[in-house]
């Protein structure tokens, strides 16, 4: 058996001061080395970590912030160049419908124009036509009625007569 | 553990031996050098060096190795850590504000000492070295030089609750100052309580640390105590019955239990260092300037 500090009669509740004072010695010097030589060392490591920790965080936040202003930047130019694409596009179909109802306008003005100026010259040429056989047939009446008649027709008569003739051409024509 | 080995009483096991080779130097007919004087000893010495490591690798590096100049390697260091970080962001600094920087030392301090105490306790080196003394040098005493837990004697206990005493006092006059000191002593109470009150607040700031040394002796103690018991179980069964077959199967049950309950040990270890620190903490907020105002005004107002 260990010979005990006590016997059997040895109770836990007993203190020995000689143990009390080693331990205040022992856990003062302990204290003192540890205070000296390891805390500052792990404090320091945990406020720089603590530091880096929080600066990378606030760094995070700031670049998070940075990238929603600039997708919602992003978005408005998007919206503003939709629309104002969309408005060009609206544009540029009311002009070309302006510029093809304009154009189909000149055509048939054009159109109805040169049809007019036809039209016109054909009631010329009709009446030149017209014109000139009626001098023509006028002549060609009086060389015939003088070789009948065997002599020369004075200008009334022979104006009368031209006048007859066509009168009956006129009628037999309608 | 020594009743394991030799006694039939489970109280010795967590009693304080002398060195064995030394125990003829006494003092006032008290053994000079013992085995849990030795195990605090070697308790002091541990914490040092796991902390010293832990510091090391917790410490920022140098620039060249870059982002992993913040890591921290190793197991023992990164608990290190994040308790330390536990105990310092959750712990001391609700309580302590603005002076948690200066008790944080101390408060860490106490709290790794005594956990170690109580880590080491848990490990029976005093068993080991009596049967290593049996069986390989033919002691016919039991040998042993450290062991046990230190944290199981009421003595060193008692002395680190003084440590608290004396710290949690300073800082008392420091922050309040005499007069605002006594005036703690009154608990806020009106001048016709101070017959009751000055006492009471008097033995009051023994009290609170006293609690401290009993409440963690008396858990190191009662938890060995039973393991002393649970492992005697089948040497008790084979001196009352002789049988071998008997003994064995309650020999069995009581070391599972053992095992059980040394678990348990294991986490009141953790739990009472814990405990110690923390009221500690409370105890020095409770003498600060600005807490010393709180505490009058709920009391007026209550």
């Amino acid at each position: 058996m260990i010979p005990f500090i006590a016997s059997e009669s040895a109770s836990p509740v007993d203190v020995q001061l000689l143990t009390l004072g080693t331990t205040i010695v022992v856990f003062v010097v302990f204290l003192l080395l540890a205070m000296k030589f390891v805390w500052p060392q792990i404090l320091k490591g945990l406020d720089q970590r603590d530091e880096k920790l929080r600066g990378d965080l606030e760094a995070a936040e700031e670049a998070r912030q940075q990238a929603k202003s600039a997708l919602a930047e992003y978005e408005q130019e998007l919206l503003s160049a939709r629309t104002e694409a969309g408005e060009m596009i609206a544009k540029a179909r009311n002009d070309a419908k302006a510029a093809a109802e304009e154009l189909r306008e000149n055509n048939t003005r054009e159109l109805a124009e040169l049809k007019k100026a036809a039209a016109t010259d054909i009631e010329s040429a009709k009446k030149a036509a017209i014109s000139d056989l009626h001098a023509e047939a006028s002549t060609l009446a009086v060389a015939i009625a003088s070789k009948v008649l065997g002599r020369e027709l004075s200008a009334t008569d022979q104006q009368s007569l031209v006048d007859e003739s066509l009168a009956e051409l006129t009628r037999s024509s309608k | 553990m020594f009743t394991f080995i030799a006694s039939n009483n489970p109280i010795h096991h967590i009693l304080d031996k002398p060195i064995s080779g030394v125990e003829h130097i006494t003092l006032f007919g008290k053994p000079v050098f013992t085995t849990h004087m030795a195990s605090l000893l070697l308790a002091a010495i541990v914490t040092f060096v796991v902390l010293k490591i832990a510091a090391k690798r917790i410490a920022i590096g140098h620039e060249s190795e870059g982002t992993n100049r913040y890591l921290t390697n190793g197991r023992i260091p990164q608990i290190i850590e994040v308790v330390t970080l536990y105990l310092r962001d959750n712990v001391i600094q609700p309580v302590l504000g603005h002076e948690t920087k200066k008790f944080l030392p101390f408060l860490l301090s106490i709290f790794y000492f005594i956990l170690t105490c109580n880590i080491l306790g848990m490990i029976p080196f005093a068993d080991v070295q009596v049967v290593v003394g049996k069986v390989g040098f033919g002691q016919e005493t039991d040998w042993a030089v450290f062991g046990g837990t230190a944290t199981s004697n009421l003595a060193v206990t008692a002395g680190l609750a003084i440590v608290s005493f004396f710290v949690i006092q300073m800082h008392a006059f420091k922050s309040l100052g005499i007069g605002g000191w006594a005036h703690h002593l009154t608990g806020g109470a009106p001048l016709y309580l101070l017959p009751i009150m000055l006492p009471i607040e008097f033995m009051g700031m023994f009290i609170k640390p006293g609690a401290l040394a009993i409440r963690l002796f008396a858990n190191m103690v009662a938890g060995h105590t039973m393991l002393a018991v649970l492992t005697m179980f089948g040497m008790m069964a084979y001196e009352g019955t002789q049988n071998w077959l008997l003994t064995g199967s309650i020999e069995a049950i009581s070391t599972i239990a053992a095992v059980c309950i040394s678990f348990l040990e294991l986490f009141v270890a953790f739990l009472q260092s814990f405990i110690f620190m923390f009221l500690t903490t409370v105890f020095i907020g409770q003498m600060s300037h600005h807490d010393e105002h709180e505490e009058h005004a709920e009391a007026a107002t209550s």
